[in-house]
């Protein structure tokens, strides 16, 4: 993960442990137990209501033999993760680049094109992705000038995942804020000795802009995964994983067994098979990060 | 050593600012820990008792006074009242339980009771004595396994609202009490030839599965869960029912699958009953208030029963209860407690029909004049729904895997994704799963 | 200068629509926080009776305690939410991101780990500890995770950020004589600037939204945050949307005043303290 081979010899031990001592105490004594707790769940049968006992691996084994809905939320997870990442990344990469001049008011456009992402989870949102969607919607407002007949996308199986990509696109904020951070941190001169060097805008994109932006974009692009894997509240306030479980997430299909069919242990279960998963995908990320992620502090490559 | 003493300003404002935090609200915290541990704790002849329940806000505040009212009567007896809203306090409570600090009481839904009393979280309370407060057949009625675990608080049921102004507009024959499932089924046939294209006599309800199985109790087969245990859902009346609704579907009697599905009960933006796509659907006694609200101006809403068959049809009972905890210290007291909590009329007059029609008569009597028009409405939809009133069967714990694949299914259905006898199969064997996970 | 000119122009050209397009959903929430309910249904944007009741009524529904006490409440919750989040996220960031030391890669890894678990199933059993520590009913499991143990994702965040940060000029503090704290103060710390505004940003944000802890923590009225002051609108079968769509928009008002104030911050990186790489 980090370069072994670091320009500063010394090693750190104390010092280092002293400056991640907030959150390793708080690790341990908060975060760790509760973690555990979840994994030695995961072999149980645990209502919440009465104590647990212990079935071994029995859940795991339901999980992958008998549970349709597993493979189904799982496949509509994988779906919205492979739509909703990219457009969401390159949305918000675009903006941030466009919203990174010193014009005047941008300061108020920037806080306009971000408000959306404000709303969040609130329980509006709901309403207002009802009104854009649904039938009497906005959408269909606007597709009636050209004379389409709308559908109602949001109860709709087969576009119902898309409404809530395009509302994950439509949060973008948080991204392009950290975007529109790690853009500021690049240093102005190159790009200006890349101009006298004439540079056209593209080249300078390409060989300044995208590997200078590269950590920042690496760490949009794995928090993105992970994210997007655990994507909970939007299906959860606007579809309730319907219309005909087209937008069951698997967090959702996993906060339902856990807090609604009192399966604790079953929930558990499942949620350190989505850890492992997720995993997968960060490592992969992360070993193929060497090849394209440059750090300025380790050297110009 | 100069380098450090910023660091060491940093560290020493930090465990300040943390110690601050902690000891900032420690205060009321390890109080009110004291109070959430003991369940109740008895320290010089007093009694403090914890009780929570959801609703409206005008609920929270004429409860909080009656709660003031009990307490200047009963000297050493306080409450520590917690109150959210409904689906916030599903999550909650669950919580609570799997720590072992369920408040002394807690209200608690028909939907959810079974669940609780099944892992012996409630007390009986069978003993109590509300002979004189609460109709016999009431109380037999949400009875569990021959036992009390709940006290109950209001009358709730089910019936039909229509909107009457659309009926006479469009020279509709109007609904009577006590009509037919054919009855109920040829008023839509006959509705559709005189509705305009986009406006429905009945709603696409095969994706909730009580709807299917009103029709198959009032028939006499009995509900999908026998006593709450066996699987029982007749495949006959279950593919008649659903092939009806697939005819309806065709001939437009019912709204296209994604119209229904964008419907949702009682919320202004969508609920087709409200914007006037749906001019019949059925409404319980509890949201009569909401569905009042929302109908748009120069509306006018009438009630009638929900279709019968030779056993009847609909429901009529209790479904919000008080529940005491059965690690409760203080079960007597609690008894005592919601005894008055439903009877005493000083109580009553706070309560009004915050909890819906109150479940002692003289209570109601002493508050009819003063209800509003929603009120009234519940009221006349408990009159139409209590005739041929079935009992209430929630499905049993153990079947949520089961209601919730019904739901997905038969939405699928509705899509034309899945054929009839696909979705059959399926809820057989989840049925099948249920039964097992109930045994 | 010119050219200049027709640079912003051609900007605003671009970003005038861009903005109303993102914005018109929240246009519509506007005009429907002053409508009744029997409006709510109609597909106008602004309401025919504009119903100011909304906001008065709204922020006063409750019997014991208006909006005033909860929006306190919330804004003292996350003054040291911010505070924790922040402090925690440049230490810890920079130990992962400077320092050598043993086991680094470890703890990396579990730090990673932590945010891969979905909360649902550590809820409750982080229930019962804050509940066996006496906290339940106070802001302190809310806000002790800001400083202790929570927030991998700033901490990576800063992480990141540190990483993007060429070392000469530590190397340069180093030959003259600074230890890693002094480098950590005077050297990275005004770099990462735009990195820390953009944690407190969302620390602020998100656990403005954090519906779930709040609720399982916060029993008493007088201690409930909007957040939760909001969900009181919503009952069994009957929402009060008009007040829920009024207050739920001043519920985002704070957010949206602190990062139109913050955001001015992205400006002034590295970029202008003229910090060659």
């Amino acid at each position: 993960m980090f370069a072994k081979q670091s320009r500063i010899k010394h090693q750190h031990n104390i010092a280092g442990y002293v400056f991640i001592s907030p959150w390793l105490i708080g690790f341990l004594l908060l975060t760790l137990w509760p973690i555990l707790q979840s994994l030695y769940l995961s072999f149980t049968q645990y209502s919440l209501l009465d104590s647990p006992t212990w079935i071994g691996s029995q859940n795991y084994e339901n999980i992958f033999q008998k549970d349709r809905l597993f493979v189904k939320s799982l496949a509509v997870t994988f779906t919205f993760v492979l739509f909703a990442v990219p457009i969401k990344l390159f949305f918000s990469l675009m903006v941030a680049m466009l919203l990174n001049r010193d014009i005047k008011g941008m300061s108020f456009y920037r806080t306009l094109i971000y408000f959306p992402s404000l709303i969040g989870g609130s329980i509006a949102v709901a309403a207002l992705w009802r009104n854009m969607f649904g039938l009497d919607g906005y959408i269909n407002h606007v597709l009636g000038w050209f004379g389409i007949e709308g559908i109602g996308w949001i109860s709709n199986p087969n576009t119902a995942l898309g409404t809530l990509v395009l509302l994950s696109a439509w949060q973008f904020g948080s991204t392009m804020v950290i975007f529109l951070a790690g853009l500021k941190q690049i240093p102005k001169d190159l790009y200006e000795s890349a101009s006298v060097d004439g540079a056209g805008v593209l080249r300078k994109f390409w060989n300044i802009t995208l590997p200078m932006l590269s950590p920042v974009m690496f760490f949009n692009l794995v928090l993105g995964i992970i994210n997007a894997f655990q994507m909970f509240t939007s299906a959860f306030v606007i579809t309730a994983g319907g219309p005909a479980n087209a937008t069951y997430m698997y967090v959702l299909f996993l906060y339902e067994k856990a807090f609604k069919q009192f399966q604790m242990g079953y929930a558990s279960a499942l949620a350190w098979i989505l850890l492992l998963i997720i995993a997968v995908f960060t490592i992969i990320n992360f070993v193929v990060s060497k090849y394209w992620v440059h750090y300025e502090s380790e050297g110009r490559g | 050593m100069k380098a450090i003493n910023p660091w060491f300003k940093l560290l020493t404002t930090a465990t300040l600012v943390s110690a601050l935090v902690i000891s900032g609200c420690s205060s009321n915290s390890t109080e009110s820990a004291n109070k959430s541990n003991s369940g109740a704790s008895k320290s010089g002849g007093s009694t403090n008792i914890k009780i929570m329940w959801w609703g409206s806000d005008q609920r929270h505040e004429a409860t909080t006074k009656a709660l003031k009212l009990y307490e200047e009567q009963h000297a050493g007896l306080t409450f520590t009242p917690e109150y959210t809203a409904w689906d916030g306090y599903w999550s909650k409570l669950p919580t609570l339980a799997a720590s072992g600090t369920l408040p002394d009481i807690m209200q608690m839904d028909a939907a959810y009771i079974q669940s609780y009393v099944k892992r012996g979280l409630l007390a009986d309370l069978s003993e109590l004595d509300l002979s004189e407060i609460v109709d016999e057949q009431v109380i037999e009625n949400v009875k569990i396994d021959g036992k009390l675990y709940g006290v109950p608080l209001s009358y709730n049921g089910q019936a039909m609202v229509y909107n009457k102004k659309a009926f006479e507009q469009y020279g509709i024959t109007l609904p009577h009490n006590n009509w037919t499932w054919e009855e109920f089924f040829e008023y839509a046939r006959e509705a559709r030839t005189k509705l305009p294209e986009d406006v429905y006599p009945i709603d696409d309800l095969r994706n909730i599965w009580e709807w299917y199985q009103f029709y198959q109790t009032s028939k006499g087969l009995g509900p999908i869960f026998k006593d709450g245990k066996t699987f029982n859902l007749d495949k006959e009346t279950w593919f008649e029912f659903n092939e009806i609704y697939a005819d309806f579907q065709k001939q437009g009697i019912v709204p296209p699958a994604d119209l229904q599905l964008y419907s949702k009960e009682n919320d202004p933006q969508t609920d087709s009953f409200a914007n006037g796509h749906v001019i019949l659907r059925g409404s319980s006694v509890g949201s009569a208030s909401a569905v009042e609200a929302l109908l748009p101006e120069g509306g006018e809403i009438a009630v009638n029963s929900y279709p019968v068959g030779n056993a009847g049809g609909g429901w009529a009972q209790s479904t919000i209860f008080f529940s005491v905890s059965a690690k409760s210290n203080n079960i007597e007291q609690a008894k005592q407690f919601l005894k008055w909590f439903i009877s005493d009329q000083e109580a009553g007059k706070l309560l009004a029909t915050t909890r819906g029609i109150p479940i002692n008569s003289d209570v109601l009597a002493s508050i009819e004049p003063n209800l509003t028009s929603g009120e009234r409405l519940g009221i006349d939809l408990l009159e139409v729904a209590k005739p041929n009133a079935l009992p209430f069967y929630p499905a049993p714990s153990g079947a949520e895997d089961f209601t919730a694949t019904y739901k997905s299914e038969m939405e699928s259905v509705m899509f034309g994704q899945t054929t009839l006898e696909q979705a059959y199969e399926t809820l057989v064997e989840k049925g099948k799963a249920a039964e097992s996970a109930i045994q | 200068m010119a050219t200049e000119a027709k640079k912003a122009w051609k900007s605003h050209l671009i970003l005038i629509p861009f903005s109303l397009l993102m914005i018109y959903p929240v246009i519509w929430w506007i005009g429907a926080s002053f409508k009744s309910t029997s409006e709510l249904s109609l597909p106008t944007i602004w309401p025919k009776q504009w119903m100011w009741e909304n906001y008065t009524e709204g922020w006063t529904f409750s019997s014991q305690y208006t909006f005033t006490t909860f929006f306190a409440n919330t804004l003292m919750m996350e003054f040291w939410n911010v505070l924790g989040g922040v402090l925690t996220a440049a230490l810890v960031g920079y130990g992962f991101a400077r320092l050598n030391f043993k086991f680094r890669n470890f703890w990396f890894a579990v730090l990673m780990m932590t945010l891969m678990l979905p909360a649902q199933v550590t809820v409750v059993p982080q229930y019962i500890l804050y509940n066996k520590l006496g906290f339940v009913d106070s802001y302190i499991p809310l806000i002790l995770p800001h400083f202790f143990g929570g927030g991998a994702f700033f901490i990576f965040l800063v992480i990141q950020f540190i990483r993007g940060i060429p070392r000469e000029l530590d190397e340069a503090a180093q030959i003259d004589g600074a230890s890693v704290y002094g480098i950590f103060f005077r050297i990275t710390m005004p770099l990462i600037k735009p990195a820390l505004y953009t944690v407190a940003i969302f620390t602020f944000l998100w656990s403005w939204d954090d519906f779930f802890s709040q609720l399982l923590y916060l029993s008493s009225v007088e201690k409930f945050t909007v957040g939760l002051g909001l969900r009181m609108f919503i009952d069994q079968f009957e929402v009060q949307w008009g007040q829920l769509l009024a207050m739920s928009l001043l519920s985002v008002l704070p957010s949206a005043i602190i990062f139109f104030l913050a955001q001015k911050h992205f400006v002034e990186g590295i970029a202008t303290t003229g910090i060659k790489g």
